[in-house]
C-alpha cells in the first residue's frame, strides 16, 4: 500500500510537469496570425562586398591577445596560405553564418517559430522560437545555439545563447577565432526596402572581444526560380562518384589539402 | 544567358554571370590561388564534379606523344551559385576538349580556380562568376 502511495505521488508530481513541456497544437488563429507578419518569402542572397566593407567600417573589438592571433591569420591569408577555418565542413554556426556566408538563405514562418535554412556546410538551419518561451536554464551547446525571438513591429528580435565555445567568430573563411564560451548574440532582422533585409547584430563574446561588436549584414530578395535553395552537403565535396566491385554506385574519398581537392 | 557571335571569328560567347576580378568564394578562402596571374591549360576533361562546397573540374593537359598527361584540378564556386549564373551539371562533360584560364595555385601544384573555359571545338565560353553583379534584388 505504501508503494502504491509512492507511485501515485510520483504520478501526481511528474505528469503535470510533462504536460507543461508539451507544445500545444497550433489553432486557426495561430495560422492566421502568420499572415500579419511581414513578407520575407523568396530567397535571400548576401551582399558579400558589404561583408568585406563592414570589417573596416565596423572593426571587431578583439581583445589584445586575440588581435595578435587575428593579425597572424590575416598575414597568412595575404601571403597566399589561408587557414581553412571551415574546411572540416562543420557548420559555420552563430554568428558566422550571418557574417560571412556567400550562399543564399530562406526564411520560413510557422506558428511559434521562424526557421532559417541555408545552403552549404551541411544545409544550414536555425530554429528561432517565437512562442514566448524563455531561454532554457542551461541549454545544450550547439553550433547555432538556442535562439528565442519576438516581434517588435516588423522587426524580428533574436536572442541567442548556448553556442558551442568552439564555434568561430569569423570575418572571412580564413580569419576568425573560437568564441571560447559565454557567447550571446542579439539580432534585429528587418526590411530596409521592399526586397532588402538587414540583420543588425550585437555580438557579446567576453573571452575574445573587449566590448560588444555591433555590425550589420544585408541580404537581397530573389524570386527567380533558379535562386531557390538547393541541397548543399559540404562533406559531399570530399567524395567522388565511383562504382565498386559489385557494381554499386558509391562515394569514394577524394584526397584534399587544406580544403582543396587534389588529383585523383 | 546570352549568345552572340563575333563576326569573322566564328566565336560564340556564352555569358554566365558577371566576370569580376574576384571569384565567387565560399567555404574556404581562395587566396591560395594567385588571382594576379592567368595560366591557360589546353586539354581534355576527365571529370566534372557538381558538388558542394565547390564544383571541381579535372582536366588532362595536352601532352606530347607518349608523355603522361598532367592532371589539373580546378575549383569553382558552389552548384547553387553556378546554377544562378546559368551553369548546369551538364555544362561540362567528360571528354570535352577545352582551354581553361585559371588563377593558379601559388604552391606550383597543378591546380587553380577557374576564370574562363573555352570549348575548343565550338569556341563557346563559360565564365567564372563573381558576386558584384549579384548584389541587388530581383535578379533574373
Amino acid at each position: 500500500m505504501k508503494m502504491l502511495g509512492t507511485i501515485v505521488a510520483l504520478w501526481v508530481c511528474t505528469v503535470p510537469a510533462a504536460l507543461a513541456q508539451t507544445d500545444p497544437p497550433p489553432n486557426a488563429a495561430d495560422w492566421a496570425a502568420l499572415a500579419k507578419l511581414p513578407d520575407w518569402s523568396g530567397t535571400w542572397t548576401p551582399n558579400v562586398s558589404d561583408q568585406v566593407r563592414r570589417i573596416k567600417t565596423d572593426p571587431v573589438p578583439w581583445t589584445p591577445a586575440v588581435a595578435t592571433q587575428i593579425a597572424a591569420l590575416v598575414a597568412e591569408e595575404k601571403a597566399g596560405n589561408p587557414r581553412g577555418l571551415f574546411v572540416n565542413c562543420l557548420p559555420e554556426g552563430t554568428p558566422s553564418w550571418m557574417l560571412i556566408s556567400h550562399n543564399a538563405l530562406e526564411i520560413l514562418f510557422s506558428p511559434g517559430r521562424v526557421t532559417l535554412l541555408g545552403e552549404s556546410d551541411g544545409n544550414r538551419l536555425r530554429r528561432i522560437y517565437t512562442d514566448g518561451r524563455p531561454h532554457a536554464a542551461d541549454p545544450d551547446p550547439s553550433f547555432h545555439g538556442e535562439s528565442i525571438g519576438h516581434w517588435e513591429g516588423d522587426t524580428l528580435v533574436i536572442d541567442t545563447i548556448g553556442v558551442l565555445p568552439q564555434a568561430i567568430i569569423a570575418v572571412s573563411e580564413a580569419v576568425g577565432v573560437p568564441n571560447n564560451g559565454d557567447l550571446h548574440v542579439i539580432e534585429h532582422l528587418h526590411l530596409t526596402g521592399p526586397d532588402t533585409l538587414q540583420d543588425d547584430l550585437e555580438i557579446i563574446a567576453p573571452h575574445v572581444l573587449r566590448e560588444p561588436w555591433k555590425t550589420s549584414r544585408i541580404f537581397y530578395r530573389q524570386r527567380a526560380k533558379k535562386y531557390e535553395i538547393v541541397e548543399g552537403v559540404c562533406l559531399q565535396g570530399s567524395f567522388i562518384d565511383r562504382t565498386d566491385a559489385n557494381g554499386n554506385t558509391i562515394f569514394s574519398p577524394v584526397p584534399q589539402v587544406n580544403g582543396n581537392p587534389t588529383a585523383q | 544567358m546570352f549568345f552572340f557571335e563575333k563576326k569573322n571569328q566564328k566565336t560564340f560567347v556564352f555569358l554566365v554571370g558577371v566576370v569580376t576580378a574576384s571569384p565567387a568564394l565560399a567555404h574556404h578562402s581562395f587566396s591560395m590561388f594567385d588571382q594576379s596571374k592567368v595560366v591557360t591549360v589546353a586539354g581534355t576533361v576527365k571529370e566534372f564534379q557538381w558538388v558542394n562546397p565547390h564544383v571541381v573540374l579535372w582536366v588532362y593537359a595536352n601532352a606530347k606523344d607518349g608523355a603522361v598527361p598532367d592532371l589539373w584540378t580546378i575549383e569553382l564556386t558552389s552548384p547553387g551559385n553556378l546554377t544562378r549564373a546559368g551553369w548546369t551539371r551538364h555544362s561540362v562533360t567528360q571528354g570535352d576538349k577545352v582551354a581553361i584560364d585559371i588563377a593558379p595555385l601559388r604552391n606550383g601544384s597543378h591546380g587553380g580556380s577557374l576564370k574562363k573555359l573555352t570549348f575548343t571545338d565550338s569556341g563557346k565560353v563559360l565564365s567564372a562568376v563573381g558576386f558584384s553583379g549579384q548584389e541587388k534584388p530581383g535578379l533574373q
